[in-house]
């Protein structure tokens, strides 16, 4: 007798249910990503019971030594030259100096650092007339990232 | 295609950010902020001490102590860290003051 030996029948593996769960962590990271200039140094901001989410145009850091950086610029007078660069290329074509429409500019500055560096710094911002900021903060139960 | 896509997820998982930051608006003295008006209401930050007027009060009882000295919640506060104290510790007086509903905060060099 010549019984034919049954081999398992080599089937494509079905990929369908893998694209669809791909799909939807890519839909998932698409909308949830907040693709920003990556920090010049890492900054812890300070904790506060606030919760108005941070909506800026420009982010200025101060870490916690009191460093300044704006996107690749370091040290106070290039980060502050930097930023009054990008703020008046924003402000070009809007007029939008010293009317409620101007930019806002986003301070994330150190939990640890200096507070009498702060007025001092809006003193320097006011000078090139950046006057809309907003001082970053995190909720006391997250964990600095 | 696959492979495409598993790059932007990729792309994706590593470049976002979580935990989002709030915020809290900064005014700074000078400039064009409207004539100081009443009895005066400066608060000065120390390293382990936080005087109204020059008194001693705790961060908890800084809107009661304030509330005599305001004729409406949106009257300014001057506020005066001193060298060498944390942001942490300013950011803390600030938001106790703005959660009381006093809004109008001034930073003074």
């Amino acid at each position: 007798m010549d019984i034919p030996i049954q081999r398992p029948v080599q089937r494509a593996e079905n990929i369908t249910p893998m694209i669809n769960v791909v799909f939807l962590l890519l839909i998932f990271f698409l909308m949830t990503a907040q693709i920003a200039p990556p920090a010049p140094f890492d900054v812890v901001p300070p904790t506060a019971p606030l919760d108005h989410p941070a909506e800026g145009t420009f982010t200025l850091h101060l870490d916690a030594n009191g460093q300044v950086g704006f996107e690749d610029a370091l040290g106070e007078t290039p980060a502050l030259a930097a930023l009054e660069q990008a703020y008046t290329r924003a402000c070009a074509d809007r007029g939008c100096f010293g009317s409620a429409a101007q930019p806002v500019v986003i301070l994330r500055a150190d939990a640890k650092a200096d507070a009498a560096l702060l007025p001092a710094l809006l003193r320097k911002l006011a000078a090139r007339r950046i006057t809309n900021i907003q001082l970053a903060t995190r909720l006391a139960h997250e964990a600095p990232e | 295609m696959i492979d495409v896509v598993f790059l932007l997820l990729v792309f994706f998982m590593l470049t976002s950010r979580f935990g989002m930051d709030m915020q809290m608006p900064l005014r700074a003295g000078g400039g064009t902020a409207a004539a100081y008006q009443g009895p005066p209401r400066l608060i000065h930050i120390g390293a382990d001490s936080v005087t109204l007027n020059g008194r001693p009060v705790a961060v908890q009882g800084l809107p009661e102590a304030l509330l005599p000295l305001m004729a409406k919640p949106t009257d300014a506060i001057l506020l005066r860290a001193a060298a060498g104290v944390p942001m942490q510790q300013l950011v803390g007086v600030m938001a106790g003051l703005s959660q009381a509903g006093l809004t109008n905060l001034i930073l003074l060099e």
